[in-house]
């Protein structure tokens, strides 16, 4: 991706995709202890924690007592040695068998499924608002560092950073579904849904608030990072030699300096999985949205333990080949990354 | 190696911003607000049913809340539970990431690996996710939510830890100490960890604002401190009941929250500003 190397990649593009290829079996090789560590933290964090789903929370109020409690720990192979379970545990996991929910007793895969498309759909919407806002918006700034656009829109960001999600919501809230009524206040569709054009615009209505919360801290992140990504890449002889061809200021921008100023960026997008999550957990309790995020609260309230032990694996998986993908995705963009002169 | 290519042992300090310096009076005045703050507990504490959900007022400038509390001297009282929350858990936070970080980064090899991907690992869970399951499965108490925060927030400072003493370690200062046959204690703690400190000081700050944010979230979700202690985040806790009759009890508490999270970060980028030698970043 960077300028002029062109005929370079041209001529030793074999021996380019063989560093790729070197490249990710590294990183693949590196993967595999992190896998291992994440499922030992995940395995760990819920069954050395006082409390057993037997039990329960002391306000859960289904506490089960007796012959019943017995039955469920032996079901469940609550009363095996720690490491057996988790040798049981890695093996079931292994053969995609996610167990089933202490709470309904339906299979755990079945509910992740049920509210996965949610999630797809909220996170999806904030991460095109975050991304789709954010790099125009550092383009913009980084353009003309300490000029007044940048100034006014770095206070804005560093703002919007600072504030707490479930703040805006329910100012958010406030303003547009109370005082306004311009939007609903909760939920993902009206009860009576309207069929066709209307029904989807009833939707996108119900998604504007909770997307646009999920979003901020993102949009704000990204646009920082593409701001001092395109300052840096302005100072670089290519930009300097792009202007001097006559290529106009913007295109110069844009198409020589933007995507050096993405290259960090690309390495980053795989973290930002984790983050989107973590503000889903908030923004979809507040908002009554059957996503992931409130599927995982609901659990840690109920110690619904199948269901925190995949959600929290299945997450963190997520980002670890997500992380996975994007190096990959900078390796072969950028020689330098593969070669190990850029970290 | 001449002396005179030897680096100075301390970078150049230069004055803080005029923002890092207005946010810094900030941090001071909400200490000095949570010192003060016990002369409102009584009247944060008066429950008078005939009075609830008032909107401001010249009496009540807040409001008041759904048990007719005062909100004014709620958010008061809230005060220096936030602000001690955060301090401490930033501290946890900050010895366990540079304990795993500045070992990382002077042993390297290994070592390096090995913890390398421990914080990685940590880096792959949602924040959230991690902080919540602690918070909600071990027994509630303040030890618990601050133990939650430092156990989930650490691996941000272990990387600048573990980056920092890296570089340093490779300064003639520490390889000078290390040829004098200067034991490996020794060296970092007399050579490495003051040279690292003044970064280590701004990510506690930017650790501290973060640990804030954490505590109310927590809080906000019903899973932080136990009650009688009210946090901000535990004070917005009751706002989405009341949401379309009294916005006040949203907007003020979340303005405690925003004003101070914003001072422990400007001050955090002011002490960057002023401690990064002029010119390297910006």
């Amino acid at each position: 991706m960077v300028a002029g190397d062109g005929a370079r990649r041209r001529g030793g593009h074999d021996a380019g995709a063989r560093a790729v290829t070197r490249y990710v079996l590294r990183r693949l090789a590196f993967a595999v202890p992190t896998l291992f560590g994440i499922l030992l933290v995940v395995f760990l964090l819920v069954h050395l924690a006082p409390g057993s789903p037997v039990s329960g929370a002391p306000d859960a109020g289904r506490r089960l007592t007796g012959r019943a409690a017995e039955e469920m720990r032996r079901q469940y192979g609550l009363d095996r040695p720690l490491t057996e379970r988790f040798g049981m545990w890695i093996s079931r996991v292994s053969r995609l068998d996610l167990g089933e929910s202490f709470v309904d007793h339906r299979p755990v895969a079945v509910r992740i499924r049920e509210a996965l498309p949610y999630s797809l759909l909220l996170n999806g919407a904030a991460l095109a608002l975050a991304l789709g806002i954010a790099v125009p918006l550092g383009v913009a700034a980084g353009g003309r560092p300490e000029g007044a656009f940048d100034r006014i829109s770095g206070a804005a960001l560093f703002a919007l950073y600072c504030m707490p999600s479930f703040w805006v919501a329910l100012l958010l809230q406030a303003l547009f579904a109370v005082r306004l009524r311009w939007l609903p206040l909760l939920g993902v569709a009206s009860d009576a849904a309207p069929g066709g054009a209307a029904g989807v615009l009833d939707r996108l209505a119900h998604l504007a608030l909770p997307a646009t919360c999920l979003a901020y801290a993102t949009l704000a992140f990204v646009a920082r990072l593409v701001r001092s990504g395109i300052v840096e890449a302005s100072a670089g002889p290519y930009v300097l030699a792009a202007r001097a061809r006559g290529v106009s200021r913007r295109r110069a921008l844009w198409a020589h300096a933007l995507p050096n100023a993405l290259l960090p960026l690309v390495t980053l997008l795989g973290l930002l999985l984790p983050a989107l999550l973590s503000g889903s957990v908030i923004v979809e309790k507040i908002f009554a949205w059957p996503g992931l995020g409130r599927l995982y609260f609901d659990s840690i309230l109920s110690r619904d333990y199948p269901v925190i032990l995949a959600l929290s694996l299945l997450s963190a998986a997520a980002t670890l080949a997500a992380t996975l993908a994007s190096d990959v995705a900078a390796a072969a963009a950028d020689p330098r990354v593969r070669d190990g002169t850029v970290p | 190696m001449t002396a005179a290519a030897l680096p100075a042992a301390r970078r150049p300090t230069a004055p803080l911003p005029a923002s890092g310096r207005v946010a810094l009076a900030a941090v001071v005045a909400l200490w000095i607000v949570a010192a003060l703050s016990p002369l409102f507990s009584d009247r944060a504490q008066a429950i008078r049913l005939d009075e609830r959900l008032l909107p401001p007022s010249s009496s009540h400038p807040f409001g008041t809340d759904d048990l007719g509390r005062d909100l004014l001297a709620r958010v008061i009282a809230a005060t220096p539970i936030s602000l001690v929350i955060g301090l401490v858990s930033a501290a946890v936070s900050l010895g366990i990431g540079f304990a795993v970080g500045a070992t990382a980064g002077f042993f390297g090899g290994a070592v390096d690996l090995v913890l390398s991907r421990l914080i990685e690992v940590v880096l792959c869970f949602p924040v959230l996710f991690l902080l919540l399951a602690l918070a909600a499965l071990l027994p509630p108490s303040p030890l618990t939510v601050v133990l939650a925060i430092g156990v989930t927030a650490w691996p941000g400072d272990a990387r600048y830890a573990r980056a920092e003493v890296l570089r340093i370690r490779q300064l003639d200062y520490a390889r000078a100490a290390a040829a004098a046959g200067a034991s490996t204690p020794r060296i970092l703690l007399r050579h490495v960890l003051p040279n690292a400190l003044s970064p280590l000081i701004v990510s506690a700050a930017f650790g501290v604002g973060w640990a804030i944010l954490a505590e109310a979230a927590l809080s906000f979700l019903g899973v932080g401190l136990p009650s009688p202690a009210v946090s901000w985040g535990g004070i917005l806790a009751a706002a989405p009941a009341y949401i379309d009759e009294a916005w006040w009890l949203a907007l003020f508490p979340g303005i405690a929250l925003f004003v101070t999270v914003s001072a422990y970060n400007l001050l955090a980028e002011g002490l960057r500003a002023a401690t990064t030698s002029q010119g390297s970043n910006p």
